[in-house]
């Protein structure tokens, strides 16, 4: 049964916010098919506690443990494993962005190196890349501010790591 | 390449606005059923429960009303069984419904999800093994007291000519074995159907937890 009033309400804070759900989905999921079904996953699990959302937490907050939370505890069989993103792979709705060569080649870069981390992991960056305050990733994910800094600074070695090996071939035979 | 531009570019991956077309998609998504491993659990406990509702109640009838009611023991048995799995069902759902608390934080979330997905094996294990030894003792004591009488003659003594405690210390020996070969069976299964998910959620939780 769908109710119309709290459609109305719902939509449009979730469409404002369908950036978020995409990245999401991008992170967690190697194929088109495994992203749309994440993405519809989320959705569903969206409007289903959407009635008991009463704004104590933000919006956005909600939103990314709810997207966080079905992405991480949904471990369903992932069809095929890519681990090179091809720009044709990217959400159907991120494609139409234009970017120059360079920036084409940090963002494959920046996939790349993120699909190499774990789930904790991709959660813990997606939010340190969305500009999160450690206050805000404590409230998301329930993770202690000190450990949260531990975390974080492992994390970014890593990426930087990876990224940089990825750039100058340093590693690589 | 530094971190901070790969905040840049991450930040500039924000879709295209065409608040009509996702406004659609959106609604459309809305009239759609979970596909998440609890939905398609509870899908499955009904369908389960409706499959066994289906087939009871026409046995229930038949034992009852056939051989002028004295195979209503055999009625007894599917009834007790019919509402053994009521309850088993009626159990499997509540911890299925209290599994999961999406809008949780992610730890707190993951943690229940363990903790009641390990309550949920347990239960299944306690109950599909405890069913055979229920189910073989009431089918021992139709054999045991109704069978004579729905025959008309000592049928269970010239089947067994034993005396009754020998008997049951027979059927003990060959339901002992036979109960803890269901209970490792079952453990399997079990294992295989929820064993992995158990493994990596509880490897999640331990990441989150360790510094």
């Amino acid at each position: 049964m769908l109710y119309p009033d709290l459609q109305e309400a719902f939509i449009p804070l979730v469409n404002q916010h369908r950036g978020i759900l995409h990245k999401v989905c991008r992170l967690y999921c190697f194929t088109e098919t495994d992203r749309q079904d994440l993405f519809q996953e989320i959705i569903v699990q969206l409007w289903r506690s959407y009635p008991s959302f009463r704004g104590d937490a933000k919006f956005s907050t909600w939103l990314y443990r709810i997207a966080l939370n079905t992405a991480i505890s949904d471990l369903r069989k992932q069809r095929r494993r890519i681990t090179l993103t091809d720009p044709e792979l990217l959400p159907a709705e991120l494609q139409d962005i234009q970017y120059s060569g360079e920036k084409e080649e940090q963002l494959q870069l920046l996939y790349k190196a993120i699909n190499k981390l774990t789930e904790v992991e991709k959660a813990l960056t997606m939010l340190y890349l969305e500009d999160k305050s450690y206050q805000e990733m404590e409230d998301i994910l329930g993770i202690s501010q000190n450990n949260l800094r531990v975390k974080m600074n492992r994390i970014k070695d890593k990426l930087r790591k990876m990224t940089k090996e990825a750039t100058y071939g340093i590693g690589k035979p | 390449m530094e971190l901070e531009s790969l905040k840049s570019i991450w930040n500039e991956l924000e879709p295209l606005p065409t608040p009509e077309k996702d406004g659609e998609l959106i609604l459309a998504l809305l009239q759609k059923k979970s596909r998440g491993p609890v939905a398609r659990m509870r899908r499955n406990l009904i369908r389960e429960l409706l499959l066994i509702i289906v087939t009871y109640i026409p046995l229930i009838l038949f034992y009852l009303v056939e051989f002028e009611g004295r195979l209503s023991a055999i009625s007894g048995l599917v009834f007790l069984l019919g509402l053994f799995f009521c309850g088993y069902y009626y159990r499997k759902m509540m911890l299925l419904k209290e599994m999961q608390c999406v809008s949780c934080m992610v730890r707190s979330n993951l943690a229940r999800h363990v903790e009641t997905l390990k309550k949920y094996t347990r239960f299944y294990l306690l109950a599909g093994t405890l069913v055979i030894p229920f189910t073989a003792i009431y089918c021992y004591a139709i054999l045991r007291w109704k069978l004579p009488q729905a025959s008309g003659i000592q049928l269970y003594h010239r089947l067994s000519p034993a005396p009754w405690w020998a008997n049951s210390i027979y059927w003990l020996l060959l339901l002992a074995p036979l109960t803890i070969a269901i209970y490792y069976l079952n453990a399997w299964y079990i294992n295989k159907l929820y064993g992995r998910h158990i493994k990596k959620l509880q490897e999640l939780l331990r990441e989150m937890d360790e510094e």
